[in-house]
């Protein structure tokens, strides 16, 4: 694969060229520290240099709110909503959330494939960038590297003073056609070190959670939890949705629509006749977990978890993952080696 | 490359558009329950098996699962008992026969018919269980010559909440059947049991080889129920329960009927007790 070398202050006129040929969505400032994945107006907006966006590009395939279909209350009939493909550049994507785009896929293909997620998966390109991890990434330890460009259509590595350039299938070859770029000679950069870990494998982790559901974490987590499901909110990995019926001002129809849900609510689980099947927090804390790192791992041999530190950045009670998993590995071993 | 293989475009469904169809038929049970009688556009089968589920919704209110009652053999129409418990089920309760609900499924497992064959059936059945297992039921009552013995042992609160009380006569007047009620309080009237429905499993007369069980009932139920079957003698791969949860999409995405590591909605609701007997939060 042809390696090519962009200078820094020419990712203003590679976005421009891409954005002739594609709408392009890609990280903007938010605030001193925050970034979001929005449709690129101005190229000059884009910001390369990113630790994290807090939603993930999840949210263009998966709506946080989308209409499912409109009503019309007279008539007692619906129509429903007609949903495009998204044919578009994600640009300066972290490789942990392609990771979990990825994962979506699994879910929403299996069993009954979704057709509102699948058709706007189609015609979406991908240009990865790597990064710096951060104090919250661990990414490293579920298997996706900073640099790792598996699934990307274009890959930028971070040089000091610009970018190296691959285009990794036809669909970023072509896009790069008529871009005047010289070619990268020597190799990548070594790569950031992770400050954060989870200390086995998946392979390994499997047997961990096997043992783990009576763990004292979930109790001891559950403490400090407030229950109040930002951890799903950000968590490019999470699809669980809710659906309800909106009425109209003049009630004369509305709209049924979905939108994410999570399972750290109290509510998720709750019935009618008033029986909550995850009353405990303790409870959702370990399903929280378990649906990272066992329920859909035991499946596919995969962590469902991509790494992305997003659930403790943004917990609202400082809870982290990372010291969960390692908790959970810590006690495992424990018992392991203790003699007979 | 994706290390998930995606499905494609073309085999990707509309999951969550209804069809509507007509509610033909409402008959108040009790103060709380309804039975309603359902019709598909141009009289289509739903093509169910007994103990799946539909999901019913009413446009501007909303949607919720409920179980089909009736068995595939009745044909033409099908029916849901339903409670009245929160804003879809009241609304419903104020419709009238030839308004239209919007109806998606079948959904779930069901039975599978195959492992009841050539076997007695019993059927414990708690409250507003009764409902999805009269699907079981009213199937063996007419295949009679698929299966043995049929055994119904049916719990409810008071005589008053007893659903189906025409359907209970018969299938109390029916020799071939052997029927078996208890109430926990009873009126002046009543002239049968009381008691929890668990304290008439152990004068059943079973062929505890023979005999395969299925229970529905609230949450409460199914433990005492299973120390019930278990100290009667009944082998537990002969032990079938049907669950409920909170379901929202019925199909495998929402996340909602989720327990452990399998989804009520396409496992379920019908699970073999030895499936679930090791998930801490099914019982
Ligand atoms: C597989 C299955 C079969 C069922 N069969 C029957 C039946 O045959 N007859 C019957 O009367 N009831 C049945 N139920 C329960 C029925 O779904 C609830 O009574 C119904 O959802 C209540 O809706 P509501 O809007 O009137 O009540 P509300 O309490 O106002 O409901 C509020 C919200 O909670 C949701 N909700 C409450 N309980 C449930 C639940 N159990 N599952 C999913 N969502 C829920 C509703 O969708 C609604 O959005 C069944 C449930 C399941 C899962
Ligand atoms: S974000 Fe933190 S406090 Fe909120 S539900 Fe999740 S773990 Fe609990
Ligand atoms: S569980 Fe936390 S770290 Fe893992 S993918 Fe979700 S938000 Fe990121
Ligand atoms: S009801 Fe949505 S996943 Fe089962």
């Amino acid at each position: 694969m042809v390696q090519f070398f962009l200078e820094s202050e020419r990712v203003t006129e590679l976005v421009t060229h891409l954005k002739g040929q594609k709408p392009v969505f890609a990280p903007h400032r938010k605030g001193r520290k925050s970034f979001a994945f929005e449709r690129v107006e101005d190229a000059a907006d884009v910001v390369l240099d990113y630790p994290r966006v807090m939603h993930s590009i999840r949210k263009f395939f998966l709506p946080p709110r989308e209409t499912l279909m409109t009503f019309d209350l007279a008539e007692n009939d619906f129509s429903t909503a007609d949903v495009q493909p998204s044919d578009a550049i994600f640009f300066g994507v972290h490789s942990y959330d392609l990771g979990a785009v990825h994962r979506l896929d699994y879910n929403l293909g299996k069993g009954h494939p979704e057709k509102n997620y699948i058709t706007r998966r189609q015609g979406a390109v991908f240009v990865g960038v790597s990064f710096e991890p951060d104090a919250y990434h661990f990414c490293g330890s579920v298997g996706i590297d900073p640099m790792d460009t598996s699934g990307f259509d274009i890959f930028l590595t971070k040089l000091l003073d610009g970018y190296i350039v691959e285009a990794l299938t036809e669909v970023g070859e072509q896009l790069l056609n008529g871009l005047d770029l010289p070619a990268h000679e020597a190799g990548k950069p070594a790569r950031g070190n992770f400050q954060q870990h989870i200390y086995l494998p998946q392979a390994k982790l499997n047997e961990v959670m096997a043992k783990s559901y009576d763990n004292p974490v979930w109790a001891e987590t559950a403490e400090k939890c407030v229950g109040c499901g930002t951890c799903n909110l950000v968590c490019p990995t999470c699809y669980c949705f809710n659906v309800e019926d909106t009425v109209n001002i003049q009630a004369t129809g509305g709209t049924r629509d979905r939108h994410w849900d999570g399972c750290m609510l109290r509510e998720f689980t709750g019935v009618a006749g008033g029986e909550v099947f995850r009353e405990h927090l303790a409870d959702r804390q370990r399903h929280r977990v378990f649906r990272k790192f066992k329920y859909i791992s035991d499946e596919t041999g995969q962590p469902w978890c991509v790494g992305c530190g997003r659930c403790t950045a943004y917990c609202t009670a400082g809870i982290s993952i990372v010291n969960i998993v390692n908790r959970l590995v810590g006690d495992y071993e424990k018992v392991a080696v203790t003699p007979i | 490359m994706n290390q998930f293989q995606m499905a494609s475009p073309t085999e990707a469904r509309d999951l969550y558009s209804p069809v509507m169809a007509v509610i033909s038929k409402v008959e108040k049970m009790t103060e709380l329950e309804n039975l309603y009688t359902v019709v598909l556009p141009d009289g289509a089968e739903l093509g169910h098996k007994p103990g799946q589920f539909i999901e019913l919704s009413i446009f501007g209110v909303g949607e919720a699962p409920f179980s089909i009652s009736s068995s595939p053999t009745h044909r033409g129409e099908f029916e849901l008992g339903i409670r009245r418990v929160g804003m879809l089920t009241e609304v419903l309760n104020r419709m009238e026969v030839g308004q239209k609900v919007g109806i998606r499924g079948p959904f779930g497992n069901g039975i599978d018919i195959e492992q009841f064959k050539g076997r007695d059936v019993l059927i414990v059945a708690g409250g507003i269980g009764l409902v999805p297992m009269r699907s079981i039921i009213n199937y063996v009552i007419d295949n009679p010559d698929d299966f043995g013995k049929l055994h119904i042992v049916y719990g409810s609160r008071t005589d008053e909440d007893l659903l189906f009380t025409e359907e209970l006569a018969r299938w109390e007047a029916d020799p071939k059947i052997d029927y078996h009620v208890t109430v926990d309080r009873g009126s002046l009237d009543w002239k049968g049991k009381t008691g929890v429905i668990t304290t008439l499993i152990p004068g059943l007369e079973l062929d505890l080889e023979k005999t395969v069980c299925c229970v529905c009932g609230p949450p409460i139920m199914y433990r005492f129920a299973l120390l019930a079957l278990k100290s009667k003698g009944l082998p537990e791969r002969n032990i079938f329960m049907s669950l409920e949860r909170r379901m929202k999409c019925g199909v495998g995405k929402c996340g909602h009927c989720q327990i452990n590591s399998t989804y009520v909605c396409q496992d379920g609701p019908v699970y073999h007790y030895p499936d679930i007997k090791s998930l801490q939060e099914a019982l």
